[in-house]
């Protein structure tokens, strides 16, 4: 390699660098970034809290709920929990904007509440959880889905059940 | 009247320009010939070994990967073989390419950040630049095809988490291709440029038998004519059934190690293209996670920096009841005593950098 064909490509070439903040900084799709988490869709195994290497997942009890939190000042980025997730609802997006001010180090937080409901069927009061559909055969219908997401989980063991034995 | 002594002891670090890492040299010096070399290690211990026996095995793999950024894809790889050998487990095929395609990458960006450092050490700041940019093309590698430019978050147990699609194939065959001529480039470049040739030809010299002595591993060992190769030797993954080329030089000075960092690179292209070639279709990894029932084994992969090897004792608890792993600076600092006898202190960091220490791995 001549030095001076390497400055004259460099020349022509510009700068290798990005030009962030003043341009666009290309980000790859499967960046592993900022952590999402959707309530809705979530089953409340808390696999994701039992797989994080820093504790940065945490579920608590709440008055209204099962609280879910990511603290993204304790997140590795390492995406153990996108990857052992069933259901695929926490999910790290390609958002690495995560310089912030020192007051605001305690909002770095993604939160999520599962709420409580009350059984369709029995009136207790359950949270509301997606159900597990991996194994339900012949799969659910949307309506089935429905019921049976507005159920506790005794009455959705009942529910299943009640379907296996339908002929 | 007073005169300076002939003989005096310098300090080299714990924190010091030329140095990665921090590492502490105690260095006798006769004029500015060194005499003895007393290493003192110590100063980046986090405690890691005994943490993993706090994680459970599946926060260990995300640890482990953690004890250091260069070799970070060796060391969960390694790790997860062993939790294999204990509970019996045969990764798919398709994984096992995978798994060569991960460590390779990242043999080629460390292997070229060692060799970027040889010229910054040397004085040569456009080399230095030069070959830091043409690693960039790795690290475009690592962030595009596993979404982080260090920790690639490629193992698990039982298999890999991530998996090629036509897009991210492309990608990396695009990428594959640009740093061909370049590493080529700067191979021509390494054998022939005075500055660089008059820095390391004949410095730091380790003979085959000071190696063997010493129990050298990985480019050290392969540079001093010892041919040794743990994806030669004892082939995990898919090793077995590709195109390896084990590259020894004779010399055993710091630019043979230099000169075989740069053919492991263009060796690692070529494995990662059979792969690629060759890659079946199928899992990535076993359908459930895996559970590790109680056991040991040993595992050893060949890291960037040479022979890694793990020891995984598990019990009943999904932790680990201890883990151990002996890492190749281990046995590559041992020479540096030889490396450095009747050295000049101006080339005291350019022997230290061409073992290429990983000191946070060694002290973890």
């Amino acid at each position: 390699m001549n030095v001076l064909s390497l400055l004259g490509r460099n020349l022509t070439q510009g700068p290798y660098t990005e030009p962030f903040p003043f341009g666009p900084a290309p980000t790859a799709k499967r960046f592993r970034g900022r952590v999402t988490f959707d309530a809705a869709t979530c089953e409340g195994c808390k696999i994701c809290e039992r797989v994080c290497p820093a504790g940065a997942i945490r579920f608590s009890k709440a008055k209204d709920g099962l609280a879910f939190a990511v603290w993204h000042n304790s997140c590795v980025f390492c995406g153990n929990c996108e990857f052992h997730c069933p259901t695929g609802s926490v999910h790290q997006t390609t958002d690495w904007h995560l310089a912030h001010e020192q007051a605001r180090k305690y909002a770095m937080v993604e939160f999520g509440l599962i709420p409580n409901q009350t059984c369709s069927e029995c009136g207790a009061t359950a949270l509301a959880t997606a159900p597990s559909l991996r194994g339900i055969a012949p799969p659910l219908s949307a309506e089935e889905a429905v019921t049976l997401k507005s159920l506790c989980p005794k009455c959705r063991a009942r529910f299943l059940k009640a379907r296996r034995a339908k002929p | 009247m007073s005169t300076v002594p002939e003989t005096y002891t310098i300090p080299v670090g714990p924190l010091h320009v030329a140095l990665e890492e921090p590492m502490y040299f105690r260095i006798d010096v006769h004029g500015e010939t060194v005499t003895h070399v007393d290493i003192n290690a110590g100063h980046v211990h986090r405690g890691i070994e005994y943490l993993t026996t706090k994680r459970t095995m599946l926060q260990n793999v995300v640890l482990t990967e953690r004890i250091c950024s260069l070799c970070s894809n060796s060391h969960p790889e390694t790790f997860a073989m062993a939790a294999e050998q204990i509970a019996g487990i045969a990764i798919p095929e398709r994984a096992a390419m995978l798994r060569v395609v991960a460590a390779e990458v990242k043999r080629i960006a460390s292997n070229l950040f060692n060799v970027a450092l040889l010229a910054h050490l040397v004085g040569y700041e456009t080399l230095f630049m030069h070959v830091m940019q043409v690693r960039e093309i790795a690290q475009d590698i690592k962030e595009t095809v596993f979404g982080n430019r260090m920790d690639l978050g490629a193992i698990c147990i039982g298999g890999v988490r991530y998996d090629l699609d036509e897009e991210t194939t492309g990608f990396l065959v695009a990428a594959l291709d640009r740093l061909v001529p370049e590493i080529e480039a700067i191979v021509a470049t390494y054998r022939t440029n005075g500055s660089i040739l008059g820095r390391t030809r004949d410095v730091g010299v380790l003979t085959r038998e000071q190696g063997l002595a010493c129990g050298v591993v990985g480019p050290v060992a392969r540079a001093s004519g010892i041919a040794y190769d743990v994806r030669a030797v004892a082939p995990y993954a898919a090793y077995d059934r590709l195109p390896l080329e084990v590259h020894v030089l004779t010399d055993g000075d710091v630019w043979s190690r230099a000169m075989i960092r740069l053919a492991e690179a263009l060796t690692a292209i070529d494995l990662i293209r059979a792969c690629l070639r060759d890659l079946p279709d199928g899992p990535t990894r076993l359908a459930e996670t895996p559970d590790i029932p109680p056991g040991r084994a040993i595992a050893k992969s060949e890291a960037p920096r040479g022979e890694l090897i793990y020891y995984l004792k598990t019990n009943d608890n999904p932790q680990p009841e201890r883990v151990k792993w002996r890492v190749p600076t281990f046995m590559n600092w041992d020479a540096l005593r030889f490396m450095l006898a009747d050295a000049k202190i101006a080339d005291i960091a350019i022997i230290v950098n061409s073992i290429d220490p990983c000191v946070s791995c060694t002290e973890r």
